[in-house]
């Protein structure tokens, strides 16, 4: 556990980099700072290792004042990583990320090992163990800097920046994979980034900095998503956070409509009061499978001869689907605004179709866990529940074969 | 160039006596401007009188320092050898001082920081990330001084002390004998251009992860 | 100091500073010794390296031109030049030989800095002037020639003193100017004549040293004026 006690940097020339900061970073969590330029976030990673020392205030580390350690050894409990990843361009992959095991006096043998498994843990090839930094792509550099900061086991890790610096696409597969290791590794980390996505996205708790180094607020991306403390939070956040937040609600809190949906080779009659029942819309068909193969409406089921049975040509694709296991009710909005129908498929765990939800069914989702939110006071799930349900919180499950080509 | 083959004793001679004069002044101006460029890379208040005190150096005629040595050193006897490798240790250290001052300032930031950040202290960092990441830069100034030191010292002939030149005068005195002339030419550019091979040689094996890649001049 | 005090004391007595022999007449032959084979080098190398920087072709050539211009010996090169010339043109054709080695001693340093001078200007700096619509040789006017100008200074700098150099050893062929003094010193064991040319080729190099810095201060504009290796 990290702790700054009123920690203020003030430089030569009146700067005020970071201003009476008190801010508790939990065991084994994710804590990312955000701000724009110049919030002293940075300034404050920076602190924790040593790298800058503070005006006043201090810093403690597992309940010890960091500057009661030499700063060498502090640093080598602390993993560090950088935008440029800073890796040795003399060294190669594996005497790279080795590097602070053999500083700590491991034998050769000993750390090379250690350094293999880590590129394993993070997704680098064997192969690339004997190579320059030079000779990787800049993903896969990065990924050596995170092996590299993790080679010794420390317990606290600090990342600045350390995903700025790729393109969009690595970066998010970098994200995954941070998020990833947490979930196995549970170190205690801080973030630095100026992108709030990334801060959401990553984050057990997110800090927001003002320029001028104060902090704005401390919380976890839900309850910052859904309760801003003030405007400059607000604006901060972004124009869509009431949709955003919905990444943080379960898709199985969704109450879903079986009554409209049929199994194909049902007589057309049937089919026609069981919609008069529902008062549905729209019906889904489904195989004998439970699998979805599209929507009817009444006015395609009138059109059918009267002894016909519903068959599964000629029908509206069925679109987007989410899954009621694992998604969020934002990806479930998504799927629904898609859909030609104004409904969507819920699927579980095996594809078969467990129901069809509608604007309104989500309505009262959201609805209900606001008032669940209110009456726990300021609670709302821990991080390590469904809501939080692997990298895919905000991409539902794109359906199968007949599914619209949207962007995954 | 049987006149060569047939006096290749005394050549030998002479080439040895020649790379001793040269190589010598060298290392010691390896040896002086490593600990120097470090203290200019690190105390910055420190580089632009040590910089123009080497270009003014530079500037000087080395034959003119040559004599102005003799009084101390002699031109004969058992210092008569430093009458040469003072000078030119002092134009080695003012090429090569530039040199290992940029090569450490050429160590990219994010890569010291990384250092520091895990534990390195300042001694240890110098040691075993700046130093070797300054090797290519330092090697390149090695080069330029070694060449000219080469060369120099046949300057040395007209006072007296100077391995190959040596056969400069020689071959004036014989009434411009053009063989001998021209094999003292020859052997002096050969000889300045293999240590020049060697010092390529050397930073290669130096520097593993820079095979393949460009590095500027050849 | 045991080195400079007899040179010294031979400067100071008033003869050295009159006659053919005198000081002043020296100097004067040493200068333009200087002179000449700087504006010849120059108009040599001054087009050649501003051309192959501009181009970007012929790189590998200029450095090695460089390198085995560094390792040519300055005696050496004297002695055959003088020696080919008597050999072939006789004693008339020798007064033209002194020009050859310092011409061609001169010319690397020129050529290697204009090269880099060139190299050296930013490529943005040159699609951006491309873009506006300058031509091929109003490109190398314009921008590159003036961005590259504190090298070329340093180049004809480094070649002004490699010339004062050369110059001065060249005396043991025959040539004037201030090595004349040194080397008849040498052949009549006169240290204090020696050391008086000593200290007057020391004097030239650091003068003419000073001249170009203050060249460049002049016509360097501010916002260029660079630490530049020497080459």
């Amino acid at each position: 556990m990290i702790t700054f006690e009123r920690v203020t940097k003030r430089y030569p020339g009146g700067t005020v980099a970071v201003d009476a900061l008190d801010l508790e970073v939990p065991a084994g969590k994710t804590m990312v700072l955000v701000g724009p330029s110049g919030c002293g976030k940075t300034t404050s990673l920076r602190m924790i290792n040593r790298m800058v020392e503070p005006t006043s205030g201090r810093i403690m580390l597992d309940g010890r004042d960091i500057r009661q350690a030499k700063p060498a050894v502090l640093r080598r409990g602390i993993g560090y990583v950088i935008q440029q990843s800073g890796l040795f361009p003399h060294r190669t992959i594996e005497d790279n990320i080795a590097t602070v095991p053999l500083l700590a006096g491991w034998t050769k043998a000993k750390a090379r090992a250690r350094a293999h498994d880590l590129m394993e843990l993070v997704g680098l090839e064997p192969g690339l163990a004997r190579r320059y930094p030079h000779q990787l792509s800049g993903g896969q550099q990065q990924r050596v800097g995170v092996a590299r900061a993790l080679a010794a086991d420390p317990p606290v890790l600090l990342m600045d920046e350390p995903f700025s610096a790729v393109d969009p696409i690595v970066r998010a597969s970098l994200q995954d994979e941070l998020i990833k290791l947490q979930a196995e590794l549970h170190k205690t980390v801080v973030l630095v980034t100026h992108d709030i996505e990334e801060a959401i996205k990553v984050g057990d708790l997110v800090a927001i900095f003002h320029p001028g180094g104060r902090l704005a607020q401390v919380d976890s991306p839900e309850r910052l998503l859904g309760a801003p403390v003030d405007s400059y939070v607000e604006n901060f956040l972004g124009f869509d956070r009431g949709i955003r937040r919905l990444s943080f609600l379960p898709a199985a809190g969704l109450t879903l409509d079986d009554d409209a949906v049929i199994e194909v080779g049902m007589p057309v009659a049937d089919a026609l009061r069981a919609c008069k029942q529902s008062g549905a819309p729209w019906l889904l068909v489904i195989d004998s499978q439970r699998l979805p193969l599209g929507w009817v409406s009444p006015a395609d089921l009138e059109m059918l001869p009267a002894g016909a049975r519903v068959g599964g040509e000629a029908l509206t694709p069925y679109g987007h689907t989410f899954s009621v296991s694992t998604d969020s009710l934002r990806a479930a909005l998504d799927a629904t605004v898609l859909s030609r129908t104004g409904r969507a498929v819920g699927i579980d765990a095996d594809g078969r179709v467990a129901g069809v939800t509608s604007y309104d069914s989500l309505r009262a989702a959201i609805h209900a866990a606001d008032e669940a939110a209110a009456e726990a006071g300021q609670g709302g799930p821990a991080r390590d529940g469904p809501a939080r349900g692997g990298p895919a919180r905000d991409g539902p499950a794109r359906g199968g074969p007949a599914g619209q080509g949207a962007p995954g | 160039m049987s006149w060569a083959w047939e006096n290749r004793a005394m050549l030998a001679g002479y080439t040895g006596q020649h790379l001793y004069l040269a190589l010598t002044p060298v290392l010691i101006g390896l040896v002086i401007s490593l600990p120097l460029g470090i203290a200019c890379a690190r105390w910055k208040w420190f580089y632009p009188p040590a910089l123009t005190a080497s270009s003014v150096l530079y500037a000087i005629p080395a034959l003119a320092l040559f004599i102005f040595l003799i009084p101390y050193t002699g031109l004969v006897g058992p210092t008569q050898s430093l009458t040469l490798i003072i000078p030119l240790a002092l134009y080695s250290l003012a090429t090569v001082l530039p040199n290992v001052v940029d090569g450490l300032r050429a160590v990219p930031e994010p890569v010291r920081q990384a250092a520091t950040a895990m534990g390195f202290g300042p001694l240890r960092r110098l040691i075993r990330v700046e130093l070797p990441l300054a090797v290519p830069v330092v090697i390149a100034g090695l080069r330029v001084a070694t060449v000219a030191s080469i060369s120099l010292v046949s300057v040395g002939a007209l006072i007296g002390i100077g391995g190959l030149g040596y056969l400069f005068i020689d071959g004036e005195q014989r009434d411009f004998f053009t063989t001998e002339i021209t094999v003292g030419l020859l052997l002096i550019v050969l000889i300045a251009l293999a240590a020049d091979a060697v010092l390529v040689g050397v930073r290669r094996l130096l520097t593993p992860w820079l095979r393949g890649r460009e590095v500027g001049t050849p | 100091m045991n080195a400079i005090g007899p040179g010294f004391a031979w400067l100071a007595q008033a003869q050295q500073w009159h006659g053919a022999n005198g000081i002043p007449a020296r100097l004067l032959q040493h200068l333009g010794y200087v002179g000449i084979s700087l504006l010849i080098a120059a108009l040599i190398a001054l087009p050649a390296g501003l051309l192959i920087g501009h181009t970007g072709r012929g790189g590998f050539l200029v450095v090695s031109l460089a390198n085995f211009g560094r390792a040519l010996p300055t005696l050496g090169l004297v002695v055959l030049a003088f020696a080919v010339a008597l050999a072939y043109l006789g004693s008339a054709g020798t007064s033209a030989a002194y020009i050859v080695p310092l011409v061609a001693l001169a010319i690397p340093p020129i050529l290697v800095n204009a090269y880099e001078g060139m190299l050296g200007v930013d490529p943005g700096l040159k699609d951006a002037a491309r873009g506006m619509g300058m031509t091929g040789p109003q490109l190398l006017r314009k921008v590159e020639a003036p961005v590259a100008l504190p090298l070329i200074l340093l180049g004809l700098r480094t070649a002004a003193i490699q010339v004062v150099a050369t110059a001065t050893i060249a005396a043991y062929v025959g040539l004037g100017g201030l090595g004349r003094y040194i080397i008849d010193g040498l052949a009549t064991n006169d240290y204090a004549e020696v050391a008086g040319g000593a200290l007057l080729v020391v004097m030239l190099a650091l003068a003419v040293q000073a001249a170009f810095v203050g060249l460049r201060w002049l016509i360097v504009p501010a916002g260029l004026r660079l630490q530049a290796q020497p080459a």
